[in-house]
């Protein structure tokens, strides 16, 4: 046992102020949100915001057990964590259901959500999966039993159904890129059928996932323009065409940075990926606008334009999103001020849900965009900080973890602001720190400290 | 490979989405205002308050129009959730055909308007609106509805005023209200379906003044639209003003004692207090109880029958009846003589029945006498001059000339022109006082001469009054040669009478001129020979003249009657008209001398008088 000064020694500090930071402006913003004036006392526990401190400090001192215990602990347990949450994952889908899901654990009157802690788990068992057999990802078999270990939990979240948490997983994906997985195998049981191709590595497989990841937003873009026209520089220019023209620039300008930086050993490479992106970008861009206004049904059409809020239905399918666009909105550029919100208090009630996945609607209303500006910048510093955590340490299983930590992270912020401002589907994930809720408030929370205790020992690795 | 250089792509991944959040947010929240707007509708309501209509006391500050509060049930279609149609119709005590029927009628009275986006004929009624669907409720009626309502979401009762005249006289002074139409109410965001605007009379002339200003109130509403709290403290909420109190010229009790004279009769009597031009008494007979149309019911029940009533009881006739003044015309055009110097005050001329026809009388030695007598051969004689003063050789250019002078002058008395009271201006009539060019029409130019034309000048043939603007003359012998624009309203709260009606009007004679015609129409009343005896009173000596007016063959004449008393420093100037009753001195006369009493006096000397005339009944003779 160490003695307790050196326990905190090498603790990030950066992070855990951040961490801080985040967790003071949820439960301000709860406070706000659910207030209730026969209950005006923050610490009163039969009103959401004296549960949250709860919350808050049920996980604080969770994580203060985490740092006493010897970072090599989850190391050598991670294979049973895995399970014992793989183990949860099924149990909860004997559950009776809550929302339409089977997502909660109830023990008594409280309940948890293991998908919450399936995330710390995955990322756990990942980081072991791929420090361990110290693999290079790029054979067909490790490559599978990998995605597996991501896979499984997805399919059991996936059966609840969650389609958030699932979303959440993808995240892995990149943390797999960073380690250099190869989607090469894939590719070349494509290009097997083109017997004079010969190929050691190919663009493709190397960098699969980012590709991947940029036709998926490239394709909903197309989508999303597909009606629309624009009026840059006074022409009037269909949506698609629009695209088309930003992706030109863009390509012009990498292709300036590429002549003009670029290493001149890697100059006729890079211009053929570049070439070869673009013609394929304009390519998808014309395939899908024609697809879907010459050839998709008109109910599919339909219900894509829904999805996407090119139509309004704002007391229908859109009401939440309507609703928390405008909240959103209204708070304008200094905000209502602190407990003024109008549209999104739980008093008035005009944005469901308020005080957990569309907390940030509270929030921006209250306090404008520059509240918002700032906010944005204190979860860019947490993420930025994980990542630079990770960069720093000697041991794969301590980076993937970081990454990992980092990725999941980033995908709750992403995709739950994204919601709350019309970027994003509605999918029911929470914003870390700020939504209310035990489950992702522990979840996130532990998620960290085991970060910050597995940071604090960086040093006592060997490489 | 050098996997380090992948972190980039994960940094460039948050930075790139942090800026797109960014950039989302600042054209969300500061640079497009849409969805401010859109937060506006979502979660505050404005909520406007109605002020009470503004309450109308006479001369004395009784208190002639209030307010008494009825109650309309309203409905919000939206709101209405599975409605038991055969309970509600229980509890409002209608048959359920009814009820459904009601439903039907409010989105057919809203009409339909062709959409010029779609092309398609769409419905005004809208389902989020609050339409009245039972109106005038009472106290008690809606005392034992409005707790049972809870059971019937979408329908709520909403306080709103009817008139009540606790004096059932002025009707058409006063006018009446009725509710605002489909147009009205697109046109003026002040109205709402199922409020009440002012239809005739001051209700319809003051009405922007007896609104009063509306208060707003903005609110925080929840989902469920219950109100939460108002919003941002108040701060941009408004009070409704009410209008403040507006006080006529008007004596209810003279009034009213005008309507009971004329109870029976045709005609009108129109009573103006000289020194500042408020009409203290605007008759209009037959007339009806102000209180028959007073909220819906009442309108439905009473206004088909008043409408189709022969006699005209909405007719204000004081404004809207133009009729030959008589021999009442004959000041004038002694006025105008003098003033032209074609007479002084003791010209004479003989009675010569050949002319045109008189009755017996002494000779009309002097301007005084021929008002006594009231001598038409005076009248043509000495209007010829004027008219026809042989200043040009071509005759007809010389009555063409006279004729215009002449006309100038009637011009100058308020005659033939709107004289702009504040009542209804559209439906106040001009009258008529004919020039060269009317005749030019008529006759054909240069084509008449006096002689033609020569019943004008004892105020019968194209001559045409309204009984406000014969008012006017006796306002205009009283102030010897100056009038206020007759108005009604003697001050709005603490500001007085609109400008126009502080702007004294100076008739084309000089002073000097009025005391021989004053001296004729004293004569009228008290020599002997004069035709207005009956309009004597105690105590103030009364200056009047009458007026029988021919009225067509087979017709009785129309009796007119205009006075002004005291003599010196004139109270009250009064014009009479009893349609078809028969010479001046009859019936116009007794009817304007118990007014004065009335006025100045405030007891009646001759009850017999009194009750003569309102027992009288006139009404065969129509």
């Amino acid at each position: 046992m160490r003695q307790p000064k050196e326990l905190f020694s090498n603790i990030d500090w950066p992070l855990l102020i951040g961490m801080f930071a985040l967790m003071g402006v949820g439960i301000l913003t709860v406070y706000s949100v659910a207030y209730n004036p026969e209950h005006p006392l923050l610490f009163d526990t039969s009103q959401k915001y004296g549960k949250q401190l709860l919350w808050i400090g049920v996980s604080l001192f969770l994580g203060f057990l985490i740092l006493l215990i010897d970072a090599d602990i989850y190391r050598k347990f991670t294979e049973y964590i895995y399970i014992a949450t793989i183990v949860l994952l099924i149990i909860v889908l004997f559950m009776p259901p809550v929302h339409g899901a089977r997502a909660w654990l109830g023990f008594g009157g409280l309940g948890i959500q293991p998908a919450e802690f399936a995330k710390i788990s995955t990322a756990l068992m990942l980081a072991k999966w791929i420090d361990d057999t110290n693999i290079k990802l790029q054979n067909t078999r490790t490559i599978s039993e990998t995605l597996g270990i991501v896979f499984l939990p997805c399919i059991l979240v996936a059966l609840q159904p969650d389609a958030g948490t699932l979303l959440v997983f993808t995240s892995f994906f990149f943390v797999l890129y960073r380690e250099g997985i190869s989607f090469d195998p894939l590719v070349f049981s494509v290009l097997r059928y083109f017997p004079r191709v010969k190929l050691k590595t190919t663009w493709l497989g190397t960098h699969f996932i980012p590709f991947f990841f940029f036709l998926m937003v490239l394709s909903i873009l197309s989508l999303f323009l597909s009606t629309s026209i624009y009026y840059p520089f006074g022409i009037s220019l269909s949506g698609p065409l629009f695209l088309i023209l930003l992706i030109t620039l863009l390509g012009l300008l990498f292709f300036g940075f590429i002549s003009f930086f670029g290493y001149p050993r890697n100059k006729t490479k890079n211009l053929v990926v570049l070439v070869s992106s673009y013609l394929f970008s304009v390519f998808l861009i014309s395939s899908i606008t024609f697809f879907f206004n010459n050839l998709a049904a008109p109910h599919q059409k339909s219900r894509i334009e829904l999805v996407l809020g090119l139509k309004e239905d704002p007391n229908g399918a859109d009401y939440n999103r309507n609703r928390a666009m405008a909240a959103v909105g209204s708070g304008k550029f200094m905000g209502k001020g602190y407990r003024k919100a109008s549209v999104s208090s739980m008093r008035t009630n005009h944005v469901p849900e308020s005080e957990t996945d569309f907390i940030f609607c509270p929030f921006a209303e209250e306090w404008g965009f520059v509240g918002n500006l700032m906010l944005i910048a204190i979860y860019l510093f947490v993420i930025f900080r994980v990542f630079s955590i990770a960069e720093r340490q000697r041991s794969v299983f301590f980076r993937v973890y970081a990454y990992s930590v980092g990725m999941v992270f980033f995908y709750h912020f992403a995709i739950n602001i994204g919601m709350n401002i019309g970027l994003a589907p509605v999918i029911g994930i929470p914003l870390p720190f700020l939504s209310y809720g035990g489950s992702s408030m522990m979840a996130f929370s532990i998620m960290l400290f085991v970060l910050l205790k597995l940071d604090s020992q960086r040093r006592d690795v060997l490489r | 490979m050098n996997l380090e250089n992948r972190k980039y792509l994960l940094y460039g991944l948050v930075l790139f989405t942090s800026l797109l959040f960014i950039f989302k947010l600042l054209y969300m929240q500061v640079i497009d205002d849409s969805w401010t707007q859109r937060a506006t509708q979502i979660a505050e309501k404005r909520r406007e308050i109605i002020p009470p209509r503004g309450i109308i006391v006479d001369r004395k500050n009784r208190k002639i129009v209030v307010n008494k509060i009825s109650y309309n049930l309203m409905v919000i279609e939206d709101r209405i959730k599975q409605l038991d149609t055969s309970a509600f119709a229980s509890l409002i005590g209608w048959e359920v055909k009814k009820v459904k029927q009601r439903f039907k009628d409010i989105v057919k009275n809203e009409g339909v308007y062709k959409n010029p986006a779609t092309g398609k004929t769409e419905s005004n009624y809208r389902a989020d609106r609050p339409y009245p669907f039972v109106k005038d409720l009472t106290l008690e009626e809606v005392t034992r509805i409005a707790p049972r309502l809870t059971d019937f979401p979408g329908f709520y009762e909403e306080p709103t005023g009817t008139r009540y005249y606790p004096y059932p006289g002025g009707a058409n002074i006063l006018g009446y209200m009725n509710e605002v139409g489909r147009k009205e109410i697109e046109n003026d965001p002040f109205y709402r379906p199922g409020m009440n605007v002012g239809r005739s009379g001051l209700e319809r002339s003051y009405e922007s003044v007896l609104r009063g200003k509306k208060g707003v109130r903005y609110i925080v509403t929840s989902a469920t639209n219950n109100e939460i709290e108002p919003y941002a403290d108040k701060k941009f909420d408004t009070l409704a003003t009410p209008s403040p109190k507006i006080k006529l010229g008007v004596d209810i009790k003279l009034q009213l004692y005008g309507e009971s004279l004329m109870k029976n009769k045709k005609g009108c009597i129109v009573a103006i207090e000289p020194k500042t031009g408020e009409i203290l008494t605007m008759v209009s007979a037959p007339n009806y109880d102000p209180n028959l149309l007073s909220g819906r019911k009442s309108i439905r029940k009473n206004y088909p029958s008043l409408v189709s009533d022969a006699n005209l009881p909405l007719f204000a006739r004081p404004l809207q009846a133009e009729y030959p003044p008589g021999s009442i015309f004959k000041l004038l055009q002694s006025l105008i003589c003098l003033q032209e110097k074609k007479i002084t005050p003791n010209t004479g001329f003989a009675c010569n029945k050949a002319i045109v026809g008189c009755h017996d009388h002494p000779a009309a030695t002097s301007i005084s006498r021929a008002i006594q007598y009231s001598c038409n051969p005076y009248f043509y004689a000495a209007v010829r001059r004027v008219i026809q003063p042989n200043k040009y050789n071509n005759i007809y250019q010389d009555a063409e000339n006279g004729m215009n002078v002449w006309h100038k002058y009637m011009m100058g008395f308020g005659l033939g022109k709107n004289l702009g009271i504040d009542i209804d201006t559209l439906a106040q009539r001009n009258g008529l006082i004919p020039n060269s060019l009317y005749y030019d029409r008529y006759l054909g130019h240069h084509n008449w001469v006096f002689s033609t034309i020569r019943s004008i000048s004892i105020g019968q043939g194209e001559i045409k009054l309204t009984p406000i603007q014969m008012a006017n003359i006796a306002v205009i012998m009283a102030n010897r040669g100056w009038y206020y624009t007759p108005h009604f309203v003697k001050s709005i709260g603490k500001k007085g009478p609109l400008k126009k009606y502080r702007t004294k009007h100076i008739t084309p004679i000089n002073r000097t001129h009025f005391d021989a015609v004053i001296e004729g129409m004293r004569r009228v009343v008290y020599e002997p020979g004069g035709t207005g005896k009956e309009a004597r009173i105690n105590n103030f000596i009364v200056c009047g003249k009458t007026g029988t007016v021919q009225n067509g063959k087979n017709k009785k004449n129309h009796s007119v009657f205009i006075a002004f008393a005291p003599i010196e420093n004139p109270k009250i100037a009064i014009a009479v008209f009893v349609e078809n009753a028969g010479a001046g001195g009859a019936w116009a006369a007794p009817i304007a001398g118990l007014m004065l009493d009335k006025y100045l006096n405030k007891v009646i000397s001759d009850k017999e008088k009194e009750q003569t005339i309102i027992n009288a009944n006139l009404m065969s003779s129509y």
